[in-house]
């Protein structure tokens, strides 16, 4: 049995390909000014990795904030559903799933099976997402991939007002006027943002474990952050970026299941 | 002093003659527009919609029927009371043969004009009112004579003063503490000092026969309302948005038609619950909303969204002061003499609130209470806690809310917005995540 998720995200599209509940391939591609190639792009990369043809898909569940330019699929699942299986896939015992994206931040409360008990959303504001990140490596002119081990070299924080990513961004420029360490901005930078999101999974309550997937969970920097601010470990899938095409191809793969 | 420098000006924004017409006529047009598309949703949404829908879609219009009807009484010499909030005792308005009508404002549009007199921190109910009254948008507004203002949160308290620079405002001071003798005692003064300044307003004495006559009027209006929500505890026979819409319709119509006109849906709704016509599948989540007001129509976003989302939820019932809250409490009169008949009054309006302005000795428990017996009554699946920003009464009793709900194993969602349309996409993802939720726990 052979099913398929789309996550089609605000920065990338990605897709997972399951064969009997296992990963069999996946495929990403950026949306650019053309998400809807993307969405394509990415599938037909998956089907190349996974040597399959269109036709032994079974169900394509689709999620993510872009649903709406996807066009081929069979049903959809929210983001915060296609999360929660994942992050249960992942690891069974995970009961808290924080899912930190380019534009959005959410973290969800579930149960062993998967099923979404809880949810809350941070869409608001930049500063409590990824792009908060990118922003700031702009104005430190550093590369995104250099900015986590940046931080972790530093062993206390500079204070930035992080209150908004405009704001925060002319800070950082005047701190490094004044010569403050590149390490410390980066590490409170990496505060802030957790800061956020922190507050965000105490509002849901915490239930442990707690799983972070998103393109975020990668870097060192946020995770170190975040471990710090909710005084925990935190668990990290292989691949943190495809969990929400991975819950949603989980989820075809139930869907299947219930019509048989 | 400071009065004698700022004379007529106060808060009035400088603005021409022409700015003012051009926003009204373009704010207007939207609403209009939004109006006309509300109603379309909702037939869409409904395709066996009863026929005696159409008389509320066209009383809903602001610009329509029910504005020439209030323009006429008003020409005939009848005066007009506008208000704000539903603490005002309409009963007496009526008594004085004066029309009572309820002007608080659901234009995103205008909110935005707000912006220009209040920052856009402050609740976009509040700003939207500012708004306008800026532009003279809101007929009910400008052909109220004078405007019941009650002080229930710090939005109201100074909306007075900002529309009182050129509309006569009567404010009615409330009670923090709902519970206390000295609270009872000073509202029932409120009430004798609000019957006054009607009664010098419309030259007519309120005598108890009129009183009397006004307060069966409104309870007849309740026991319609009452048949209404009692329909909707059952399997679906109308959407939410439709009933929602029939009930704030009470607050601009007039009432002893609305309430003929109510009847005559709890008819129809009768005959197909006995047909087991269904208005949508009996499966459905079954969804209530509290918090803030949600005034029609361009505040409609929460509502639509609901109900025309994948997996679809049904608003069975709502604890908002501009709907389910509305006319659910009679008021009950011992003796009809005058100052039981005024007490009676009072009563009605400040114990059964359940108003977050309120504190008490167990905070305001009887919000917690109402909502309870709500979801066992209407078998509520999950609650949407809505709060537009800078609500802050609202959004402060929603940890304690959460907290009871998740103990009685009731899902909640604090969904947060804004007088806006732009933020749609969001609220939809999280409303489909919500009701997707819903439906995964019945599925378990």
């Amino acid at each position: 049995m052979i099913s398929a998720g789309i996550d089609m995200g605000t920065q990338s599209a990605k897709v997972a390909i399951l064969k009997d509940g296992e990963i069999l391939s996946k495929g990403k591609a950026f949306c650019g000014f053309k998400p809807k190639d993307a969405a394509e792009e990415a599938f037909g990369e998956a089907l190349t990795n996974g040597k399959l043809s269109r036709d032994e898909i079974r169900h394509v569940t689709a999620t993510g904030a872009g649903v709406d330019l996807v066009s081929h699929f069979d049903s959809t699942i929210s983001m915060m559903g296609a999360d929660a299986q994942a992050g249960v896939y992942f690891f069974p015992s995970a009961r808290t799933v924080v899912d930190v994206g380019a534009e959005d931040a959410r973290a969800v409360s579930c149960d062993e099976r998967g099923t979404m008990l809880d949810f809350v959303v941070n869409s608001r504001c930049a500063a409590g997402a990824g792009t908060f990140i990118e922003a700031m490596a702009r104005a430190l002119e550093v590369k995104l991939e250099e900015m986590g081990p940046l931080s972790i070299k530093a062993e206390k924080a500079t204070p930035i007002n992080a209150s908004c990513v405009i704001f925060a961004e002319s800070d950082v420029v005047s701190l490094i006027h004044r010569q403050k360490s590149k390490e410390r901005i980066a590490r409170a930078i990496y505060a802030a943002l957790a800061d956020r999101v922190s507050s965000m999974v105490h509002r849901l309550g915490i239930k442990p474990e707690v799983v972070l997937v998103g393109g975020i969970a990668e870097d060192v920097g946020f995770v170190a952050a975040l471990e710090r601010t909710l005084g925990m470990n935190i668990l990290i899938p292989e691949d943190p970026v495809f969990a929400g095409a991975i819950g949603a191809a989980l989820t075809a793969s139930k869907r299947i299941e219930k019509v048989k | 002093m400071a009065r004698k420098i700022e004379g007529e000006m106060k808060s009035k924004p400088d603005m021409s003659e022409i700015e003012i017409k051009e926003l009204r006529n373009t704010i207007k047009a939207a609403s209009m527009k939004a109006i006309a598309e509300n109603i379309e949703r909702m037939k869409k949404a409904w395709p066996d919609r009863p026929q005696i829908m159409q008389y509320f879609d066209e009383i809903s219009n602001f610009f329509g029927q029910r504005e020439e009807e209030i323009r006429a009484h008003k020409e005939a010499g009848k005066k007009v009371v506008g208000y704000t909030c539903m603490f005002t005792p309409v009963e007496l308005i009526l008594a004085a043969d004066a029309v009572p009508v309820r002007v608080g404002s659901g234009w995103y549009d205008a909110a935005k004009l707000g912006d220009r007199i209040v920052p856009v921190e402050v609740c976009p109910v509040i700003r939207s009112t500012i708004g306008a009254k800026m532009v003279h948008l809101s007929p009910y507004l400008e052909l109220s004579d004078a405007i019941i203002n009650p002080l229930t949160c710090d939005g109201r308290t100074k909306l007075s003063e900002i529309i009182g620079a050129d509309k006569t405002v009567w404010t009615m001071c409330l009670p923090r503490v709902k519970d206390s003798p000295q609270s009872r005692n000073l509202w029932n003064e409120e009430v004798g000092v609000i019957k006054k300044k009607i009664e010098d307003l419309t030259g007519t004495k309120i005598t108890g026969k009129k009183l009397r006559a006004s307060i069966k009027l409104v309870q007849k209006a309740t026991r319609a309302f009452r048949r209404l929500q009692g329909i909707r505890k059952g399997h679906p026979v109308i959407m939410g948005r439709d009933a929602m819409l029939v009930n704030q319709n009470s607050m601009w119509d007039d009432i002893k038609r609305w309430t003929e006109k109510t009847e005559e849906l709890c008819d129809e709704l009768e005959k197909r619950v006995n047909q087991k016509v269904w208005a949508c599948p009996p499966e459905t989540s079954r969804v209530m909303i509290t918090g803030t007001p949600m005034i029609w129509p361009d505040n409609w976003k929460i509502p639509n969204l609901i109900e025309e989302s994948e997996p679809q939820g049904l608003l069975v019932v709502d604890e908002l002061c501009s709907s389910d809250r509305l006319l659910y409490d009679p008021v009950g009169v011992d003796e009809w003499t005058m100052s039981d008949m005024l007490d009676a009054v009072a009563e009605r309006y400040l114990l059964t609130s359940t108003c977050p302005c309120f504190t008490s000795e167990h905070g305001n428990e009887d919000r917690i209470n109402w909502l309870l017996d709500r979801i066992k009554e209407f078998k509520v699946d999950g609650v949407i806690y809505y709060v537009v920003r800078g609500c802050i009464l609202y959004a402060m009793e929603y940890a304690r809310i959460k907290k009871i709900l998740d103990h009685m194993d009731i899902p909640v969602y604090y969904l947060d917005t804004e007088y806006t349309r732009e933020d749609v996409g969001q609220m939809k993802t999280r409303i489909e995540a919500f009701l997707e939720m819903l439906e995964a726990r019945v599925e378990i």
